[in-house]
Formats: structure tokens, sequence, C-alpha cells
């Protein structure tokens, strides 16, 4: 029988939606049109429709050294020519963020190639080659894994994750990189990721309701959403792996 | 200053204010006699991003705004997050529930009796006032910030 992975345990609506965001045959649901140009814009690496600069000649040009690994796995775009290792960084609400540190780095692992992604905990980082990172980071602005007003594009300054939102119901942001309009609802960035302003602003639509984000949220919350001690399965899965590391030191054999 | 040890409390709200809900807060609280000292505690909003790449740039933000309070007007340092109140006796407490209510209409809050200011002077607060300190400025500013409290007439 062929192996089908399960992403991930636990029966409450936020492991389904864990294990959906994870699973690269799910495809996410779209939710904004942001141009390339936008999120060129929003990162600030680079001016919207300058060149790539390049850290090494395309690969084509050199000479690679004879290597087994090499000839196994094809190099993305951006490593076929020789683009610089940019990052995007995101923050997640505690308050029913649609997506959150862990979770970032797991479905980017399953969905994405060419990545290094850095989890803590309240933000998270992903590195690769500057064009696949602009493919990357246009999913993940574009779909369900964002959320306008409880997810934010931060290189720096990134607190808010864990404090109470803002009474319009914006995550906080000591640099204010994004604002919502009061008349339309939409919120859009005036600086880029780490907080330089921009020349044009950049629009991410209006923000989820609270009804959507706690059918879509991924992370547990007794207060606003569902307590992690709700999910059993979830509890007895990370008691396990708890267990299991605080006994690794002693080589734990399982009965 | 004697030795009495005085209640204190704090207000701890559901959302971090806009500068709106806080003016009409503070004035509420104003009008509430008994309260000895009060801090507005929340996340600093710098007037100048003071680090990361955009280091020395002005900090625009709608949550740092001047507001007015009792006859005095200052500038919001902080996005008000926490208020923490000494205040004259136990009894003020009801007062003060009382004058919060009308002000959080859309969002709840409550009021925790405990200690959350300093109440002795610590070793910064030794290098920056010297051994007679007045108690009073004590645990209401960072000993290294240059800002001075602001003091509201006929409410102390």
């Amino acid at each position: 029988m062929a192996y089908k992975p399960q992403y991930g345990p636990g029966q409450t609506q936020i492991a389904e939606n864990r294990r959906k965001q994870m699973d690269p045959n799910h495809k996410l649901e779209k939710l904004r049109d942001i141009s390339d140009k936008d999120v060129v814009l929003v990162m600030g690496h680079r001016a919207p429709g300058s060149a790539y600069p390049s850290a090494h000649p395309p690969l084509a040009e050199q000479q690679e050294p004879a290597c087994p690994i090499r000839k196994l796995v094809t190099p993305t775009d951006g490593a076929k020519a020789g683009d610089r290792i940019r990052y995007i960084q995101f923050t997640d609400s505690m308050y029913n963020a649609p997506c959150q540190p862990y979770q970032r780095s797991w479905l980017e692992s399953y969905r994405f190639r060419g990545i290094d992604p850095g989890t803590l905990s309240g933000r998270q980082i992903v590195e690769c080659r500057e064009r696949d990172l602009e493919k990357y980071a246009k999913e993940l602005i574009s779909t369900e894994l964002f959320d306008a007003a409880l997810t934010g594009i931060r290189g720096c300054t990134v607190h808010g994750h864990s404090l109470r939102l803002d009474e319009n119901g914006m995550m906080f942001d000591m640099l204010q990189r994004f604002v919502i309009d009061k008349k339309t609802g939409i919120i859009k960035y005036i600086k880029d990721q780490v907080g330089v302003p921009l020349d044009t602003e950049v629009k991410v639509g209006k923000a989820q309701d609270a009804k959507w984000l706690k059918a879509h949220t991924t992370m547990y919350h007794s207060m606003v959403g569902t307590g992690f001690r709700d999910d059993p399965e979830y509890v007895e899965y990370i008691t396990r792996i708890h267990e299991l590391r605080v006994k690794y030191g002693f080589m734990p054999k399982e009965a | 200053m004697t030795e009495a040890t005085f209640p204190q409390c704090r207000i701890v709200t559901e959302r971090l204010l806009s500068p709106e809900t806080t003016e009409h807060l503070l004035n509420q609280i104003c009008s509430v006699a008994g309260v000895r000292r009060m801090v507005l505690n929340g996340p600093r909003l710098p007037a100048i991003v003071d680090y990361g790449p955009a280091k020395g740039l002005a900090n625009p933000h709608t949550m740092r705004k001047k507001i007015h309070v009792g006859d005095e007007e200052f500038e919001l340092q902080v996005h008000v997050g926490t208020i923490l109140l000494e205040l004259e006796n136990r009894e003020v407490i009801p007062a003060l529930q009382a004058a919060c209510t009308p002000v959080f209409t859309d969002y709840s809050f409550y009021i925790q009796e405990g200690r959350f200011m300093k109440t002795e002077p610590s070793l910064v607060d030794y290098c920056k006032y010297g051994p007679d300190a007045d108690k009073m400025i004590i645990g209401l500013a960072d000993p290294k910030s240059k800002s001075k409290p602001v003091i509201l007439q006929g409410t102390i």
C-alpha cells in the first residue's frame, strides 16, 4: 500500500486546517490579488523591474564538480540563475491568525523547494533564492495563509504576535507598516517589511471577519477559539514527543 | 510620604486603546477622587525608529497623539494597554469601576487589585535620584528616561 502522509494529529477544526495547509495536493484558497510589483515593493530587496543581482554566475556558465547529488536534484530557477538569497518574514497574531510560525515552516517544507525556514516564537522567516522567493511570497500573501489585519510582513521590529489587538482589530506594529482605511476597511502597506516608507502604497484587501478566522485558523487559543486541551489526540501526540525527548538521554526503548 | 501602604489596582482591557479612548478613560478616572498615582503601560511608540534598517527615520504612528486630560496636555509614548493606579483607599475601586464602564461599550475590561508599582527604590533609582528620592516618583517612569511625570492638579 502506498504511503499516505498524515501531516499531523488532532480531531479539531484547527488540526484539520493544519493538515490542509500542509498537504501540497490541497489547493490553497485565493483571497486577494497582489501583483508581482507589490510583492517586490513590500519585501524591499530590489527596485521593481530591476535585474536580479547575482551571487554567482548562472549554473550553465560555470564548471560544476562531478557530484551525484547535483545530478539528482534539479536546481530551482533562482539557483540556476545564481540569484542572491533573500527573505520574507511574517508575524502572526495569536488571535486566530490563519497561520502561525511552526505551521508556516511545516507547510513551506511540503510545498516549496530550495528554502531555509527559520521558526521563532512569534515570527517566521523563510530564505531562498530571490526569484523563487518572490514566487513563494506571492502565494503566501495572496492565499488563505494571510489575513490583512492579523498577519504582518515584518523583517524587523516584529513585536505583535502575543499582544492584544488594537481597537480596530489590527495587530500591534511599532512601525505601523500597514494601516486601515477607516472608510473602505481596506488595509494597505505604507512601509516595506523593514519599515522604510514606500513611494506607492500596497493594498492587501480587507481583514477577514471573525467567523472566517475562527473557521480557518491554525492556532489553538482557549479564549478566542479552540483550546489546545480540547484536542486530546494532539495533547497525546505532544506528550509523547515530549516524553521521548526527555528520555532520549536514557536511550528509551518503546515496548 | 508616610510608611503607609496604599492599595493599588490595574485596569486591563480586552484591546489596546486608541488615543481617543485613552483620553476618555483618563478623564473618567480623573473625575474619581482618591487616585494618587497612575502609570500608562503598553508597547512603546518611538518618534524615531531607533534600530533596524530604517534607523533614524521618523516613525509617524496614529496611536501616538497628544491627549488632553484634566488641565494637562501630553503626548502618549506608548500604545496604552494597562493602567496602573495607586489609590488612597480601597473604597475608591467601586467608583473606578463605575467610571470605566461607560468607556468600554464594545469590549470588556477588568480591574485587578494587587501590587503593580515599584514600592522601594532600586539601584537604578538610587543612581538617578540619589538617597533622598521622592517616593512619589519611584516606579512612575524608567529612571533612564528623560521624561517626567505629568501632574494632574486636584487629583493627587
